[in-house]
């Protein structure tokens, strides 16, 4: 090995230092968020080999509500199975459910036929008290067939995957707001058949996160309409595949979950890629097909699989 | 100028990424190159070719027929509910479905198990299992265990058709999907994918052992641009031109051997299933039972659909729609029955995929499709109304008599042969 003088010894420690430190950052940067398997959700006999449904986690409570084969069954912050109802198809067809929060749960139902929806108001039981009607639709809206419901300060979100239309009433089910996503995101006429939304839910301040498999695009669009999108089909890390649901966080991050690739992504506010987990396999860590995601405040993650494999709970771990 | 441009690009609409766009989509959409997540040889995403495709055809939580989705989770059927989507070849959540029912005080209660609704795809991350009552393809020795998505449609989307007519894998590159009304046409230098991207001559999936190359190549059809709908309103018509019965035997080569070979005489189908004036006639007159005013211009009936017996695409593309405003029933002289007059490619509520339920004596009686929560049900055989409903893609009862008889009549009508 050549000798170095001294200035030079002195410029390639420096070198290396930077480098040094530039991995770290790397390093640091990618470790960022992490996550552990904890449990499934089950119940006294064992753990439910759910095969898809939808989910909601109560931010509050920290219970996690399952919509499957038109039954609601809801866990405890353990994971065990403490309540369900619906079962007896007293509701109608259940498509989703929110929280209020006073307890009172918002569901989204249909007729047995599907040919009319509603709004049942219920309380804490699952018991309906009364239907909220929905006033005010739009006339250029056509037949609002909403798919999702959410609730967020005193505002009820309907919003209808096929025709990627949203509207938000107040808890009178007036609505206030509706908002044409297809026009928003300037989509051609000829491809809104298949650009279907599949994942919703809301951002912390009340923006809409959605997605859109068919483009590989997740969304954000804020009350005012700004729309920010992200998301690159392939095959590398952090690139979609076929997504299906997205999340936020405690901390602001995004999760999205990829049905191809069976992974949870996790980008930052700023949609750059964290981390991934879950990976597809028969190890309890692994996931299959993840349909669904849901999040409650102490940052576990909720994954509803394909495949009989259930609902997967995960603890996010950040550096 | 620069503004001009910009204005230019702020306006320019999004384009909607068409996957299979008539070929092959992104590799590594279905393939993982270096991760152990794989499976088999083909390191496909899923765990098996129809799981990988079902990621993106199947849909939780669907409201309803919705764009390319053809599965409806057991998650969304209920008992009493039916799969919610309503593509032309039937959504393969009937195979979920197992009905149990008593047809009179006379006899033991019957059933019609989930396998006998269609297609049985394997498709482990969705719960679809094999076929358990065919050990293979009825009539030809396609094996059960191997029927996927791929067993039909080629996902690597290499057969084509051409500016001249011709199908092949090679030549020209694909520019486009050729299935539907609005597809582009074969140009000089760009070929189209093939309707569906059914496999043809020579097709045989790598997974697959055995000689069971197709011999036959796909059927010249054109789909309406939306095709997965309710029909409570008006039909669904896809236009077949001709060709579907023979790539049917690809594997299925014994069901409806040629007249004359020394098979058992079966229905003719195909290029020797032409209708003839008679069954034209009976056709177009058919309306319901007892009711024989129809006329040629008005009578198709999606429930019996039929070959126009010509391949010309154009023509095919005006005759393919929603709104009802061709109707018009067969030709006596070109149309020809085919497998899927009376079936439906995936699955569908009745045994054997069939179009309506051909194991009783009347499709709807009593003005309904069903005797749902009566204790004998020997017409709606276990089904709701709503899943008998469904599984007439929403047509009312209404439409039929109200005491309707089997649909063969829409053929068959008085002393036919």
């Amino acid at each position: 090995m050549p000798h170095l003088p001294h200035h030079d010894k002195l410029s390639g420690i420096c070198i290396a230092m930077v480098v040094l430190l530039t991995m770290m950052t790397i390093t640091a940067e990618a470790g960022t968020v992490s996550a552990s398997y904890l449990y499934s959700l089950s119940d006294h006999a064992g753990d439910i080999l759910y095969e898809g449904g939808k989910i909601f986690v109560d931010p509050e409570m920290n219970e996690a509500y399952v919509i499957s084969n038109n039954t609601v069954t809801v866990f405890n912050r353990t994971g065990l199975e403490v309540y369900r109802f619906g079962e007896n198809n007293n509701l109608g067809i259940i498509a989703d459910l929110a929280l209020m929060q006073n307890g009172n749960i918002l569901l989204l139902s249909y007729s047995r036929d599907y040919r009319n929806y509603q709004v049942l108001l219920c309380n804490y039981r699952g018991e309906p008290t009364r239907a909220i009607e929905i006033s005010g639709v739009p006339a250029g809206l056509g037949d609002f067939r909403p798919g999702h419901i959410a609730y967020y300060q005193g505002r009820i979100y309907l919003v209808d995957q096929v025709r990627l239309l949203a509207v938000i009433a107040d808890e009178h089910g007036q609505i206030e707001r509706h908002y044409d996503i297809f026009r928003i995101l300037n989509v051609k006429k000829k491809d809104r058949v298949n650009a279907q939304m599949d994942g919703f839910s809301l951002d912390r301040d009340g923006s809409m996160l959605f997605t859109l498999p068919v483009m590989f695009t997740a969304c954000r669009l804020s009350l005012d309409e700004k729309m920010d999108c992200f998301g690159q089909p392939g095959g590398a890390k952090g690139r979609f595949n076929v997504i299906s649901d997205i999340i936020t966080d405690n901390r602001g991050n995004y999760l999205v979950a990829d049905k191809l690739k069976s992974v949870v992504n996790i980008y930052d506010k700023e949609f750059t890629f964290l981390e991934a987990f879950g990976y597809r396999g028969a190890g309890p860590g692994n996931l299959t097909v993840p349909l669904r995601l849901g999040i409650d405040s102490r940052d576990r993650v909720y994954v509803v699989q394909s495949g009989r494999r259930g609902i997967s709970v995960f603890s996010l771990h950040y550096n | 100028m620069v503004m001009t441009l910009m204005a230019i690009l702020i306006n320019t609409e999004k384009t909607v990424s068409a996957f299979h766009s008539g070929g092959v989509g992104p590799c590594d959409a279905c393939h993982v190159m270096h991760g152990t997540s794989g499976s088999g040889s083909a390191l496909l995403r899923g765990s098996d070719p129809s799981s990988t495709c079902l990621h993106c055809h199947e849909r939780p939580g669907s409201i309803g027929p919705s764009g390319h989705h053809i599965s409806t989770p057991a998650s969304d059927m209920q008992q009493g509910m039916p799969p919610r989507q309503l593509t032309p070849g039937g959504d393969f959540g009937w195979l979920r479905k197992i009905y149990i029912w008593v047809p009179d005080v006379s006899q033991a209660p019957a059933t019609s198990y989930g396998d006998q609704h269609g297609h049985n795809i394997v498709a482990a991350d969705y719960s679809y299992l094999p076929d358990a009552l065919h050990a293979a393809a009825p009539r030809g020795t396609y094996p059960s265990a191997s029927l996927t998505c791929i067993s039909c449609h080629d996902p690597h989307g290499r057969y084509r058709r051409n500016i001249d007519g011709t199908t092949m894998t090679n030549g020209n590159p694909i520019g486009s999907s050729g299935s539907y009304v609005s597809s582009a046409d074969p140009q000089s230098i760009t070929s189209v994918g093939v309707y569906r991207l059914l496999g043809g001559k020579n097709y045989q999936p790598r997974s697959v052992a055995g000689n069971l190359a197709f011999l036959n190549d796909p059927p010249v059809a054109v789909a309406p641009d939306e095709y997965n709908r309710s029909e409570a309103a008006s039909q669904t018509r896809v236009a077949y031109g001709t060709g579907m019965s023979e790539w049917c035997q690809n594997c299925h080569p014994g069901m409806h051997p040629v007249a004359g070979s020394g098979a058992p005489r079966t229905h003719p189908v195909g290029i020797t299933g032409r209708i003839g004036s008679a069954v034209a006639n009976a056709y177009n007159s058919y309306v319901r039972t007892g009711d024989l005013t129809g006329s040629a211009a008005t009578s198709f009936l999606s429930l019996v659909p039929f070959e126009e017996g010509v391949s010309d695409i154009a023509s095919l593309k005006a005759h393919a729609g929603t709104d009802g405003s061709f109707a018009a029933g067969p030709d006596p002289v070109s149309s020809q029955v085919m497998c899927l007059t009376c079936h439906r490619a995936h699955a569908s509520g009745w045994n054997e995929a069939l179009r309506w339920n051909t194991r009783t004596e009347y499709i709807v009686y009593n003005g309904l499709y069903s005797q749902e929560a009566q204790a004998y049900q020997p017409y709606g055989q276990g089904r709701t109304e709503l899943e008998a409903q469904k599984a007439y893609y929403d047509i009312p009862s209404g439409t039929f008599a109200v005491n309707q008889d089997s649909l063969c009549h829409k053929c068959h009508t008085g002393a036919l042969p």
